[in-house]
Parts: C-alpha cells; sequence; structure tokens
C-alpha cells in the first residue's frame, strides 16, 4: 500500500500527460497546465533551497578552522554582489549593476575557463593515447584532416578543400550523428516511457 | 431520484463530448510512433522472456577494484551528475540523462559505501542534489554502514556549467576513482579531465552526441550516446531495466529496416516523404 499509493500517482499522472501530449483537449489542457505549474512552482521553490543550503554550507565553513575558508567568502561575496543590487532594484534581475556584474565578471569568466578547452586538448590526447592508442589515432588522424581541410587557403587548392570539407560535414559527419542521435532519442524515449509509467523501481 | 441507467447514459455523453472535443496535436503518424515505443516496452514488461548477455558497459565492473584501492589508500571517491541537471534551463533530453543516471549513482555509492570510501557527489541542480542525497542514504542503510554515511556528502555548487568544470579542475587531487556521468555541454571536456586527475580509473559518459570526441578522450571506462541508458541495465542485480534496453534495441532495428526500405523506395523513384504527410 505504502508503495502502491505512489505508483498509481506516478502512472495517472504519466498517462494524463501523455495524452495531452497526443490530443488536443481543453478540459486535459487545463489539467495538465495545472499539473506542469505546480511542477514549475515546486522547481522553483527547490531552486531557492538549493541557493539558501548553499549559503548556509560556505556560512557554516567559514567558521570551521580546516575549511576552505577563502573559497567561502568567495561564494558568499559573489551571492551578496549579485542579490543584494537585485532586491534593492525595482527592475530585479534587470538592474543595471545585476547586468554589469554578469556582463564584466560572470561571462568572462566562463568564457575564458572554456577557452582552456583548447590548452587541456592536448593532455587529454596524450591521455587517450596512452589509454587507447587506435581509438585516439583514429579520432586525432580526422582531427588533422579537418584541420587541413578548413585551412583558410585560395585558388584552386582552397576551393578543393572547401569542397572536401562540405562533404566531410554533409556525408560521414551527418551519418554519423544522425545515427548517434536516433539511438540516443529512441533511448529517451523509451526511458521517459519508463518513467511515466512508474516502471523505474530499485534493486530492493 | 436518476436511475443507474441515466447515470451511465450521461457518463458516456460526457466521455463522448470530450472525445469530440478533441483532435489529435501532432498527426496520425508521430501519435502512432509515440505509441508504438509505449507498446513495445508495455509487451517486454509483460513478457520480458528474452535471453540476457551482460557486457561490462562503462568498465563499470571494476568499480569495486577501484573503490578497493581508494579504501586501501584512504582516498575518496568522485561523482559529478552531469552539468544539466533537472530543474535548470535544459532541454529535456539533457534532463533526461541526468534521471537515467540515477541507479548508476546509486550503484557507485553502494560500492563505495560497502568499501568505506567516502564519496563526494557534485552537481549544479538543487533537485538532482536532493535525489543523489537520498540515493547515499539509501545505499549505505542498505550495505548496512549507516555508521559511514557522514563521510560522504552532496555538495550542490551553484548555477551555471562553468563552475563545475572549474570546480573539478581545482578539486583536491586526494582521490582515486572519479565519475562524470549526465548531461554534458561544451565544459565535458573540463570536467572530465578534472575528474581524472588522480583517478586510476574515471568513468565519463553522455548522451549528448557532441560531448563524444571529450568522453572518449578523458574517460578509462564511457558510456557514448545510447550508452548511458543501457547501462543501468548492465549493473543492476534485478532485470526491470533490461527491458529497456531491449525495446530500444528493437525500435532501432526496426528504424534500421524502416530507413532501408525508404531508400529502397527513393531508389526505385518514389518519395518516402510522402509517408510523412498522412493526415
Amino acid at each position: 500500500m505504502r508503495r502502491s499509493i505512489p505508483a498509481a500517482l506516478v502512472v495517472g499522472v504519466g498517462l494524463l500527460l501523455l495524452l495531452d501530449f497526443l490530443v488536443v483537449n481543453p478540459t486535459l489542457g487545463a489539467i495538465s497546465g495545472a499539473i506542469v505549474e505546480l511542477v514549475v512552482i515546486l522547481f522553483a521553490a527547490a531552486a531557492v533551497l538549493g541557493a539558501i543550503l548553499l549559503a548556509v554550507r560556505h556560512a557554516g565553513a567559514l567558521a570551521l578552522p580546516g575549511g576552505d575558508r577563502i573559497g567561502s567568502a568567495l561564494v558568499l561575496v559573489g551571492m551578496a554582489i549579485v542579490l543584494v543590487p537585485g532586491l534593492m532594484a525595482t527592475d530585479g534581475a534587470a538592474a543595471p549593476s545585476v547586468r554589469w556584474v554578469v556582463g564584466a565578471l560572470v561571462v568572462p569568466i566562463g568564457a575564458s575557463l572554456l577557452a582552456l578547452v583548447a590548452v587541456f586538448l592536448i593532455p587529454a590526447a596524450r591521455r587517450g593515447m596512452r589509454l587507447r592508442p587506435r581509438d585516439t589515432a583514429v579520432i586525432l588522424v580526422a582531427a588533422c584532416v579537418v584541420v587541413v581541410l578548413l585551412l583558410p587557403l585560395g585558388g584552386d587548392v582552397g576551393a578543393a578543400l572547401g569542397d572536401g570539407a562540405t562533404w566531410v560535414l554533409d556525408v560521414p559527419l551527418r551519418a554519423v550523428f544522425a545515427g548517434l542521435l536516433i539511438g540516443v532519442s529512441l533511448a529517451a524515449a523509451v526511458a521517459a516511457t519508463r518513467f511515466l509509467f512508474g516502471l523505474a523501481g530499485t534493486d530492493d | 431520484m436518476p436511475s443507474a441507467g441515466e447515470l451511465v447514459t450521461r457518463l458516456l455523453a460526457w466521455v463522448g463530448e470530450l472525445i469530440n472535443a478533441s483532435s489529435l496535436r501532432v498527426g496520425l503518424g508521430p501519435t502512432v510512433a509515440t505509441l508504438v515505443v509505449l507498446l513495445t516496452l508495455l509487451s517486454l514488461v509483460a513478457r520480458p522472456s528474452s535471453r540476457w548477455v551482460t557486457r561490462d558497459a562503462g568498465k563499470l565492473t571494476g568499480l569495486g577494484r577501484s573503490m578497493a584501492l581508494a579504501a586501501e589508500a584512504g582516498a575518496t571517491a568522485t561523482l559529478s551528475v552531469g552539468t544539466a541537471g533537472v530543474a535548470r534551463a535544459a532541454s529535456a533530453a539533457e534532463r533526461m540523462q541526468s534521471l537515467v543516471v540515477l541507479p548508476l549513482v546509486e550503484h557507485v555509492a553502494r560500492t563505495a559505501a560497502r568499501a568505506g570510501v567516502p564519496l563526494h557527489i557534485t552537481t549544479n541542480d538543487p533537485v538532482v542534489a536532493g535525489m543523489a542525497e537520498a540515493l547515499v542514504t539509501d545505499a549505505h542503510a542498505a550495505t548496512g554502514t549507516s555508521e559511514r554515511r557522514q563521510r560522504s556528502d552532496v555538495e550542490f555548487l551553484g548555477e551555471g556549467r562553468v563552475p563545475a568544470a572549474g570546480l573539478s579542475l581545482g578539486a583536491d587531487a586526494r582521490r582515486v576513482a572519479g565519475f562524470a556521468l549526465g548531461g554534458l555541454g561544451d565544459e565535458s571536456l573540463l570536467l572530465a579531465h578534472g575528474m581524472a586527475a588522480g583517478a586510476t580509473g574515471a568513468r565519463v559518459g553522455s548522451g549528448d552526441v557532441a560531448q563524444a570526441p571529450s568522453i572518449l578522450l578523458e574517460g578509462t571506462g564511457t558510456l557514448v550516446g545510447a550508452d548511458l541508458y543501457a547501462a543501468p541495465a548492465e549493473v543492476r542485480s534485478t532485470g526491470h531495466a533490461r527491458p529497456a534496453v531491449v525495446a530500444t534495441n528493437r525500435l532501432i532495428g526496426a528504424v534500421i529496416v524502416i530507413l532501408v526500405l525508404a531508400a529502397a523506395w527513393a531508389v526505385a523513384g518514389g518519395s518516402p516523404a510522402d509517408l510523412l504527410s498522412v493526415r
């Protein structure tokens, strides 16, 4: 009984949402809309709770002798820099100070971190060669071929390379991606069906 | 007082009105396709008679050894539940990956609990954090190691994908097993590199096809594409995850047959696109 009520709820809600996905009906749409709104509110509450827990955890870490006090202080200061001006301004997240923090700090820091991908690609290739020499060699050879094809050259050679690049993108690459995407999409569809019908149990 | 017959009549009339006021949202073809997925799965659940041959997906069978090494070295295990999350602004496919990897998180948590290795789980989604917290508690309860529960923790890193990658790069190197499983984005290489640093075995997996090269380069054990969805069926002792994999394989087989037939039809001069415009 303890397990059957949640399972029945999952199946009922799952069926309702699936039916609303397939069929246009005002009554069904209103019920499904209400359920989805409830879920959105729950997620929003969870997000707020997550932020509060993050602040509490790092405030607690400040008091611990062995903790990462500098890191925790930076997290709390960062939260305050965004939160305080956002709450004080009438336009909330659209306040100029909040937009400045995002545009001048968050975005450049994120971009610089992602720029490290180019650097970390070299140790990753070395690690790959150590772990799986053959597979990694294929990846690296393919990457080298694409780099050569995309070289910014002019004249007949450049045009031939450009045509080659277009063919690689349109034929082998698109075929591989389409194959992988079909597999992933079907796996996701089956997984979604299992969740909708409460078929995903535990080992117990 | 209305009779029972009148009640049934009104009920039928109401159902009739509901059906009358309804129409198919996505047309006949896609509706049938959706229902075929459903029926394929349900037929397998009702009759799971096919034989199952296990395989070592993502080298997860070596998890016990990795944890034993970690226990011997007094090190920790770190697991990142991807960067897509459930409550975050991510696509439905990415959110699905966060849910699909939960059985793998459960498996890692149990193996770590049995070996007495502290498990540090990181996520950028508060809902996933709550789920992972419950899984770790359950793992310790199931293995009779509740006294070690406090040594493992789940950390919510805050919003965004970049912090997860940055923090994994700068994380404590006293780690023997590292995992990055779930929806990953452009930061996948950095996250996987951080998880692999210092670890004897890094298991990396994602259903994001574009991240396959990063996964293949950094992971000792890899789960690429649909492998991520199939892996729970390989590691769980019970068989209820297996019908999903069999259903997926059958659907992939059906898609291949359709592609071949459509290609043959196109070669013969027909137009397979006409099939999609069925009303």
